[in-house]
């Protein structure tokens, strides 16, 4: 296998992977435009020697992943727009909330759960029961909760903001913290205008 | 639309052969813009009307190349590209006269 082949695979995939990021109307067509300048580039006899035109293509998916970053936030940002526009002329019922909005609701089911869990082992300690049995119900809730939330990452098509591998670390790792936020954050609901059918 | 140096630089090349359609490697080339800069850029006049996009057309001489995304200025872009660049240049003297004492004009002795 020859190196540059090999290195157009790589460029390749480095750009359909930062193309997810996109919004899905335009990632394909985006994602099928640059990796078509892929060939143009490696095949530059301007860029001498050959490593540098690997280089070269390694930079252009820097570039591209810039891109994608600029594009989704305007995309983003237009629909937001959209969204007020029709929020203000009455066309949605409800106000959109915004990512600030989003995480503190998050935190504050945060603190809600912990008081409720607080509580809870409380309760449990004065009536005399097993110090263990808090300790095996709040573990069993937490692992209920994130197997919820992970199964709720593995059904959506979309996710907010990161990449859906990003969310299921996030859960794993900061449970249940992590899957409040992705529920509060990242989880993008049912379009209400579908609901009932 | 704010006149920039990369968007200059895109104008240039552009309106150097209005009827020739460019892929992206080849703007980038030739203004020599990191894709970074290039394409947000080129999204934003496609946005505003100022250039269109096409896709090639599948050739059999292209040796198994993929199709490539060609933009073009619009009827519209042309005029306001012109302009702008019009306006950059009758602008250019005033503003190196304005920073004639830190900037001398290029072949100037001091």
């Amino acid at each position: 296998m020859s190196p540059a082949p090999r290195a157009q695979r790589i460029a390749g995939w480095l750009i359909r992977a930062v193309c997810r990021r996109l919004p899905a109307d335009v990632r394909a067509e985006r994602c099928r435009e640059w990796t078509a300048e892929l060939p143009a580039i490696f095949d530059d006899q301007s860029i001498r020697p050959a490593f540098l035109r690997t280089l070269r293509a390694l930079s252009f998916c820097v570039g591209i992943s810039w891109t994608t970053r600029q594009l989704s936030r305007s995309a983003r940002a237009a629909s937001r727009r959209t969204r007020n526009a029709q929020w203000r002329t009455g066309a949605m019922r409800t106000r959109p909330p915004n990512l600030a909005v989003r995480a503190v609701r998050g935190l504050l089911i945060w603190l809600v759960v912990v008081a409720v869990v607080l509580g809870l082992i409380a309760l449990l300690h004065t009536r005399g029961l097993p110090p263990s049995l808090p300790v095996m119900l709040v573990l069993a809730l937490a692992v209920g909760f994130d197997g919820f939330c992970l199964a709720d990452i593995a059904r959506a098509a979309q996710v907010r903001y990161l990449h859906k591998w990003a969310w299921v670390v996030i859960c794993l790792v900061q449970a249940p913290l992590g899957g409040i936020m992705y529920l509060s954050i990242g989880h993008i609901g049912r379009d209400p205008s579908r609901r009932g059918n | 639309m704010k006149l920039t140096g990369p968007l200059e630089r895109v104008l240039r090349v552009m309106l150097a052969d209005p009827s020739a359609p460019h892929y992206g490697y080849d703007l980038m080339k030739a203004a020599k813009l990191k894709s970074g800069t290039l394409y947000p850029m080129l999204a934003r006049l496609q946005q505003d009307g100022l250039v269109n996009a096409e896709w090639e057309a599948p050739r059999q001489d292209a040796a198994g190349r993929p199709p490539r995304k060609y933009y073009q200025l619009t009827a519209e872009g042309l005029r306001v590209a012109r302009l702008e660049l019009a306006q950059a240049a009758s602008s250019a003297p005033a503003r190196r006269a304005g920073h004639g004492a830190a900037w001398p004009a290029p072949g100037s002795t001091r």
